[in-house]
This record gives structure tokens, sequence and C-alpha cells, in this order.
């Protein structure tokens, strides 16, 4: 076995550690540890990526070397190994960009548990990508959920509390569906391996049996993963989750946390269901028209908006939309468009979450859009990351979100029957960002007559304009050379199956 | 090869360094930078179009099929010659105008970007590359619009963004399903689409022509998607209105060169139902637009819906795909640019001399600005179609084109549509002219005052004039290039 093999063990193990570790420790001790581990952690995944790119295939690390069926296995391939770096890399600007604010959110004494939980995320989200053991995921799932919870509710104040209730409540409920998917899973395979379930799940579909609870297992298990993820008629908590915590819990959360579950769905089609099958199911259909509307809806939700920062939780609603009528598509080519939406996403909403602070702070802190006229003068850097975060989000070409919608376009003028409603959804929603984007592009660069609030220097702000200028280069990044990362999801998928 | 990149990047860079540095010490150091860019900008284009050949300049892979590439052919030199003329001849008159407008820096920055992007959208080799900068050719000419700030400029500012975004979709739409159904979005004279494809997805591939044609079409202000352009061009500053209405509603018939004949092809698309569709939208537009034109009051108003009308032309030649009417199509791109580049330059000075902006309110002024009226008097002549102006020539060879051609109906009305077309421009063009020149018995000369404008106001105006009436005059140079291109793409 090679040395490498042990990488996405060791990130995960390293990452558990690390928050237990961190509970003890003061608050710069901890955001020193909760920056040094992202930094080891993207680096091990970078690491595993090049070996796994380097031999071709993917490989399965058995933990406690208990071989399978019993054991517990973690599963790396080309994806997940990319994934886990652009998950780091995306966590480490988010924390960079926020960590000004963050003083000001969160009680002093508090600031430790912040890093703690974001440790915890880290070690979920990882699991998530690498488990192949659906009980590991479920674990992590939960893990995650609390994580993410305690991220929304560490900000005291009354609408954040009553956010992370609801975000509780409806992850609860997705892990509950999540859970009784897992349970049948098991009662008709007896396996909690991927592999192995698969093997049992083709066999089980070749010889007829039990096709009525297959269907159940698989719309519990993807109904389960929408709610958690924030598939359109299962958004109701995501604008007051991402709209008033913290603005690292919500770049944090609207890029990987629903990113995560995504994730595991799309692992759970290809390595436990099997993509035919999955497809058989008409699953993908019910997906695709919840995607579709999650894109219409979400986008008119947030033209309705007049806070800032909810703006940009209901655009998510918008983009998870996307990634659900790519995986709805039932094609090789939609599933890639959608993990390169899910990558693109992350680094545009981040970016945007990211850039919105800076506006709202030279605002007096407010985040209605009246207050936000001429802000982009008072922090240059800010007004311009949003509006290159608006225009990819609009879909100008040399940004990613263009590539995003081209590799949708593609995949859909190849399915004949999806393609036309995709189009032309893609259509609208496109003029319907650019409605609610541009809106706040235009009024940003709006001059005031009276100067009510003061600007913001370079000097007061070289981290946050450091962050943001990595946000903005990763995203001209993805959408100039997008055919490399093209080409991993490609070589992901197939080592998938 | 470098100085089609450069020439691209030139005027790109100096405009994105004028919005972000500091506010300069002074006015004039301002102007003398601007100055200086727009000259340096038109040396590197005519330095491009001698030096660069007939090569692909490609710049980098978007994805493995997608390059963004560069060429420059015949279309580029006419278009971009032409762009390149009215932009700077109305920069330099921004000197003057632009005292009383303020944001200047900003007002430079954003003009030089346009600039940039027009002539990436000239050179531009495949339709990918294209719709690029289509698309940012709407967001950088959109502060222009925004100039003032107001109320008015800022709804105009949004009508603009989304019908442009709107048929920009649409043309994108197009884009995705010819990428799986041609061989290739590189534009080549005669078009991509091969034989088995035309027969095997003819009308699907017809489809998306259409959605094409009007997505593209709203820059140009094709009828149905024409109301932006009435609303967003008077509200920008004089010089930026000339610019709008002269050049980048020309990038949208640039546009439609491009998909028709070096994408879909002649071949294709002679005799379709989309050729009928298109010739009926134009010829509605052209009637429309004078209509529109003729009962507008406001002197700015007015002369936008003309640019409606007045396109339409350009866009009835192209559809009707003869060697004629193509002829006569790219003449009138050359021939509007200039005329209603003038004209625009002529409103502002209007406007910044006396501050009037109706119509009714300019009696007398021909004996205020003899020489201003007097230009735009000739171009006035020029856009109506009288001889020997280069209107008249665009105009005879595309009522030519029409009645030479086969298509049954057509033959007759468009030549009749034309020419209703232009005795309504005579109607409201010439009023102005007539009034301003002989006010009337009641017209008090007691109170005239020479109002002249300065001369860096006049000069472009002269300059435009003089191109508009050069190409009447010696048209045989025009048209004999311009045969080139008409060889090679009917």
């Amino acid at each position: 076995m090679n040395f490498v093999q042990n990488f996405p063990a060791v990130s995960i193990l390293l990452c558990l550690f690390a928050g237990i570790i961190s509970s003890g420790l003061k608050k710069k001790a901890a955001r020193f540890v909760n920056t040094v581990l992202i930094s080891i952690v993207g680096f091990l995944s970078l690491c595993t990526l090049i070996y796994v790119m380097g031999t071709g295939e993917s490989f399965v690390y058995v933990m406690g070397m208990f071989p399978a069926p019993w054991g517990n296995e973690i599963r790396a391939g080309v994806l997940e190994a990319f994934t886990a770096l652009f998950f780091c890399i995306i966590m480490l600007l988010s924390l960079a960009g926020g960590r000004k604010k963050l003083a000001d959110e969160v009680e002093e004494g508090k600031t430790f548990l912040y890093y703690v939980l974001m440790d915890l995320l880290l070690a979920s989200l990882l699991a998530l990508v690498y488990t192949n053991d659906l009980f590991t995921a479920y674990v992590f799932v939960e893990i995650n959920t609390i994580a993410a919870c305690g991220l929304i509710m560490i900000r005291q104040n009354g609408r954040t509390i009553e956010a992370a209730a609801r975000y509780m409540i409806m992850s609860l409920l997705g892990s509950g569906l999540l859970l009784m998917g897992l349970c049948m899973l098991y009662d008709l395979t007896g396996h909690l391996l991927m592999s192995n379930i698969k093997e049992q799940i083709k066999w089980v579909y070749v010889s007829g049996q039990y096709r009525i609870p297959l269907l159940v297992t698989i719309a519990l298990l993807s109904v389960g993963l929408a709610i958690k993820s924030a598939l359109f008629p299962f958004h109701a908590w995501l604008p007051d989750a991402y709209g008033y915590s913290t603005v690292s819990s919500a770049a944090i959360l609207s890029s990987l946390v629903s990113k995560g579950y995504i994730f595991l769905l799309i692992k759970i089609i290809y390595r436990v269901v099997g993509f035919e099958i999955f497809y058989e199911s008409r699953i993908v259909d019910v997906l695709f028209v919840f995607g579709l509307m999650g894109m219409i809806f979400g986008s008119i939700s947030a033209i309705r908006e007049n806070d800032v920062r909810r703006m940009i939780a209901f655009s998510s609603v918008a983009q998870i939309g996307y990634i659900y009528m790519g995986i709805g598509m039932g094609t090789q080519a939609g599933m890639e468009a959608s993990i390169f939406h899910i990558f693109s996403h992350a680094a545009t909403k981040s970016l945007l979450f990211i850039g919105a602070i800076g506006l709202t702070d030279v605002s007096g802190g407010s985040r209605q859009f009246i207050e936000l006229t001429g802000s982009a003068y008072r922090n240059k850097w800010a007004g311009v990351t949003f509006t290159v975060g608006s225009l990819s989000m609009v879909g100008v070409p040399l940004f990613s979100g263009f590539i995003s919608k081209l590799l949708f376009a593609q995949a859909a003028v190849q399915n004949d029957v999806k393609m036309l409603p995709a189009l032309i959804i893609l259509g609208i929603s496109t003029i319907l960002n650019a409605i609610y984007f541009m809106k706040t592009v235009i009024r940003i660069y709006t001059p005031v007559e009276e100067r009510k609030y003061e600007s913001i220097t370079f000097k007061d702000m070289k981290l946050y304009v450091a962050t943001l200028a990595c946000f903005i280069i990763l995203n001209v990044v993805l959408g100039v050379s997008s055919q490399p990362i093209a080409d991993i999801i490609g070589q992901g998928l197939a080592m998938f199956s | 090869m470098y100085y089609i990149i450069l020439s691209i990047l030139f005027p790109i860079f100096t405009g994105v360094y004028l919005l972000v540095r500091k506010e300069m010490k002074s006015r004039k150091n301002l102007l003398m930078a601007a100055g200086i860019f727009f000259v340096i900008s038109a040396v590197l284009v005519i330095l491009a179009l001698c030096m660069a050949g007939n090569g692909l300049f490609t710049l980098f892979n978007l994805t493995n099929r997608l390059p963004i590439l560069f060429k420059i052919d015949e279309v580029s030199v006419v278009f971009s010659v032409m762009a390149v003329v009215v932009i700077v001849c109305a920069g330099f008159f921004s000197f003057a105008y632009m005292k009383h407008e303020g944001k200047e820096k900003r007002y430079y920055g954003y003009y030089l970007i346009v600039l940039g992007v027009l002539i990436a959208l000239c050179f531009a080799g495949n339709l990918i590359t294209f719709y690029m900068f289509f698309e940012v050719l709407t967001l950088s000419s959109m502060p222009l619009v925004l100039h003032n700030g107001s109320k008015e400029a800022v709804m105009a500012g949004l009508k603009y963004l989304f019908y442009s975004l709107s048929g920009a979709y649409m043309s994108l739409f197009g884009i995705y399903f010819l990428e799986r159904y041609g061989n290739t979005l590189t534009f080549s004279p005669g078009g991509v689409i091969s034989a088995e494809m035309a027969v095997q997805h003819g009308g699907i591939l017809l489809g998306i022509c259409f959605a094409m044609l009007i997505g593209f079409g709203v820059k140009a202000g094709m009828f149905p998607m024409h109301a932006w352009l009435p609303a967003a061009h008077p509200v920008a500053p004089a010089p930026a209105s000339a610019v709008l209405s002269a050049v980048i509603v020309k990038a949208g018939v640039l546009a439609l060169v491009r998909v028709v004949y070096y994408i879909f092809g002649v071949s294709f698309l002679k005799g379709s139902w989309v050729q009928y569709a298109w010739i009926v939208l134009t010829l509605t537009t052209v009637f429309m637009g004078s209509m529109l034109a003729y009962r507008e009051p406001v002197l700015k108003k007015r002369l936008a819906y003309s640019t409606v009308s007045q396109l339409s032309y350009i866009l009835f030649g192209l559809s009707v795909m003869n060697a004629e009417s193509v002829t006569g199509g790219l003449l009138h791109v050359l021939s509007h640019g200039f005329i209603k580049g003038a004209l625009f330059l002529c409103a502002g000075a209007i406007i910044y001399m006396t501050g009037k902006t109706r119509v009714d309110q300019l009696r007398g002024i021909g004996k205020e600005m003899p020489l201003l009226m007097w230009c735009y008097t000739i171009v006035s002549l020029g856009l109506i179609g009288i001889p020997p102006t280069g209107g008249f020539i665009s105009k005879w060879y595309l009522a030519q084109g029409a009645l030479l051609s086969d298509i049954p109906g057509f033959n007759w009305i468009g030549p009749v549509i034309l020419l209703i077309s232009a005795l309504l421009t005579a109607g409201y063009l010439l009023p102005l002219t007539i009034r301003g020149f002989f006010p009337g018995a009641d017209y008090d000369y007691g109170t005239l005052k020479k109002k002249e404008p300065p001369l860096i106001m006049t000069v472009p105006i002269l300059i435009l004039t003089a191109l508009s009436v050069g190409i009447g005059l010696f048209p045989q140079i025009v048209t004999n290039y311009l045969s080139h291109i008409v060889e090679r793409v009917i």
C-alpha cells in the first residue's frame, strides 16, 4: 500500500482531533490550529489528487484492516480528491475573508467554539466526500448538521436562533428520511458498504423482486438529501440561515455544506443505486422538475428581497435548482455539468457573501438596498468583487458561471425530451438573475451626494482584499480554463462506476 | 498578428486605467490623456488592418471545442473603419460637450472600453468569441446610458440591459444548437452548415436561425425588440448617443451579417420561411420607425427613432440576399454610421449652445449657427437619399436589389416602402432646416446672436459630413471593395 493512500483517512482524523484540541484552546490558538489544519488537509488532498491521477484508478482504504463486508472503508478517486481540495480552498478563503468581521459577530469568549465547529464541519465534509460506507455517511451527515446549526447559532441574536431552529427541524427531517432509506437498503441487501450494496441491488433489480421498496428507497434517499441541500420546495430554512449567520458561516454553508450533501447524493446514484437503475426509477424526472421550479422561484424570491444578504441566499435556491436540473437530465453530460456547477457556484457564492459584507460594513451595517447606494465607492475592492460575482452569476463569458451554463446547455441539447424546458428555463432564469444582480450592481455604483458613511482604505483591510483577489482569480480561472476541471470531473465519474 | 490583440487590449486597458486611477489634477490633463489614447487606438487599429493578414489568431481555449480566436476579413475592415472614425470624432467632440455633463473620467474610461470591445467584435473569428464581446459591449456601454444618473436614465439603462440580455440569450440558445449540429463555429464565407445536416435537421436549424435573428436583432433595433433603443439612446450624453446610434447598434448588424452569411450561409437560407419572415420584420421596422420619428417632438428622440428605421434598411438589404442588396446594405452601414454620428453631434452642439431639445423651440437656429445647420442639412439630405450623398448610392443599391430579387410580392413592396420611408425621413428631418433658416416674418432678428459652437465641436461634424458626401461622390472605391465580400458570400 502506498503511503499516500493513508492521506484521506488521516485528514478526517486530523480534523476530528483538531476539533477536540481546539475546545481547550484560546481564541487565537484555535484560529491558528484551524488555519493550519485546513492548509494541511488541502495539501494532503492535493497529494492524493496527484497520486490518483498518476495511477489512473481509485483506491480503497480499509479502516482498521477489517475486510469487507464488516469493516469501514474509505475510497478516493480523482473527483473525491479534487472536491476535498476545492472545499479546503473555499473554506480557507471564506474564513480569511470573514475573520475581521467575526470579532463583531461572535462574543469574545465563544470564538474558539467557532473554530471547533469549523474543524468538525470540515471533518464531516471530508467524510461525506470520501466514505465508501453508508452508515459512516449517515453519522457524518448528523455531525455536519449539528456543526452547521452551531455555526448559525453562534452569532447570538433572535433571528439566528429562529433560523437555527428551522434549519435543525428541516435538516433532521432530511436526515430522518435518509436514515429510513438506508434502513430499507440494509433490509433489501444486507450490506452497508457501497460496493456490496450495488452488487446486490443489481441482482435484486434483475430478478425483478422488490420493485416498489426499491423505488421508495431511492425516493427517500433523494428527497432526504434534497431537503438537506435546500432543493426548491424544501428551501424555507435557507434564507434566514444564510442571511443572519456570521458571514463566514453563510459563505461556507451555502457553498460547501449543501454541496457536500449533493456530492453524497451523486455518490449514492453512481456507487450505491447504479446510474441505470436510478435513471429507470424516474426519480430523475422529479428532481428535474423541482430543479427547474427552483431556478424560477428562487430568482423570483430574490428579486422581491430588499436585503442584500437574503437576496444572495435566495439566489442559492436558484443555483441549487440548476444543479438538480443537471442531475435530473439523467445523462452523463448533465451530471458533469452539475458537478462543475457545484464548484463554480461554491466559488461564486462565497465570493458574493464575502464581497457583500464589505459593502454593508461601509453602509452602517445596514443590509437594505437603500443604504447600500454608492457603497462600491466607499469600499472599492468589495464593489469590484461583488460585480465580478454578479457577472458570473448572470453568466457572462470569462467567468465561471458562463461555463456552467454552457455545460448545462450542451447537456440539454443531447436530451431530446428535456431539451426545450431546460433551455427555456435556463434563459428565463438568466434574465431573472440579471434583474436582481444588475439592479444591485447599479445601486452600489450610484453615487450619493451627501457623505453619510466613511470610506474604508486599503490599509484597514489587507487580508480582506487579499482574499477577494484570490476569489476573483479562482472565478476567472474556472471561467477561462475550465477544460482541465471538466476532464477531472469526467475522469472522476468514470472511476465511480 | 500581435497588432490584433494590441488594438483590442490597448483601449480596454487604458479605459480601465482611467476608471481606476485617482481624479486627475486638472481637466486638461484628463483630456490630453484621453486624446492621446484615442489617437493611439486608432493608429493601432489601422496597423492591425494593414499588417495582420488573413491568419487566425487563437488567444486561448475556453473549452476544447471553443477557442477564442480573431481573424480580420473584409467585413471586419468595413465595420472597424466606420467604428473608429465615428468614435474618434465623437470622442474629440466630447472634449467640449462633456464640460457641462461632468464625471468625465468615468465617461472616457467606459468610452475607451467600448472602443476596444467594438474592435474585438469586428475582429472576432468565431461565434463564441463574438458572443463573449457582445455581452461585454452591452455591459460596458450601459454606463454611457446611465451617465447622468437620473431616474429616467436608470430606467432606460435597465431597459437596455434586459432587452440586450434577452436577445443575447436567444442567440446563445442558437449557439448551443449550432455547436451540436454545425461543423464548427468559426466564421467562414458561405456558411458552415453541411448539405447533409441541412437535410437532416433543416427544420430545427431554421428555427434556431430565426431565434438568433431576433436575438441579435435586439441590438440592431429590429421589430419586435426595438423598444429599448428610443429610450436608451437619447438619455445618454450627445456624443455617447452618437456612438450608440451610429456604431454600437452596428454590432447587431455585424452579428446578423456573421450569422446569416458566415454561419448559416445564403444557400441554406435563401427561399426559406426565415428569409421571408425576416424581410417582413425589417420592412415593418423601416415603416414603423419612420412613422414614430415623424411624430416625435424631441430632436434626440426623433433621431433615435430614425436609427430604428434606418438600421432596418440595412437589414432589409441583408435579408434580400442578392449581390446588389447586400452591397447596398453594407454601403448603408458606412453612410448611416457617418450621417447618424453627424446628426447626433449636431443635436449635441445645439443642446450645448442653446439648451433647447425640442424641434419646435429651434426656430431660427440656422441664423444662429449657420455652419452647423449647413452640415445638418447636408447629412439630412444624405439620410433621405438625395444625390450626390452616400445615402443615395446605398438606397439605389437596396432598391435595385429588391427589384432584381425574384421574391414574389416583396420585389415591389420593398422599394415602395423604402420610398415612403424616404419621404417620411424628409418629413422629420427637414422641418428643422426649413424653420431654422426661414423662421418666418414674425421672427425677431433683433435678439439674434451668433452661437457657432467651438472648433473642437465643429471639426468632427465637418469630417463626418465630408465622409458621408465623399461616399456619394466616389462610390466606386467602396463598392469595388464591397464586391469582394459579396462575391464570397453570395
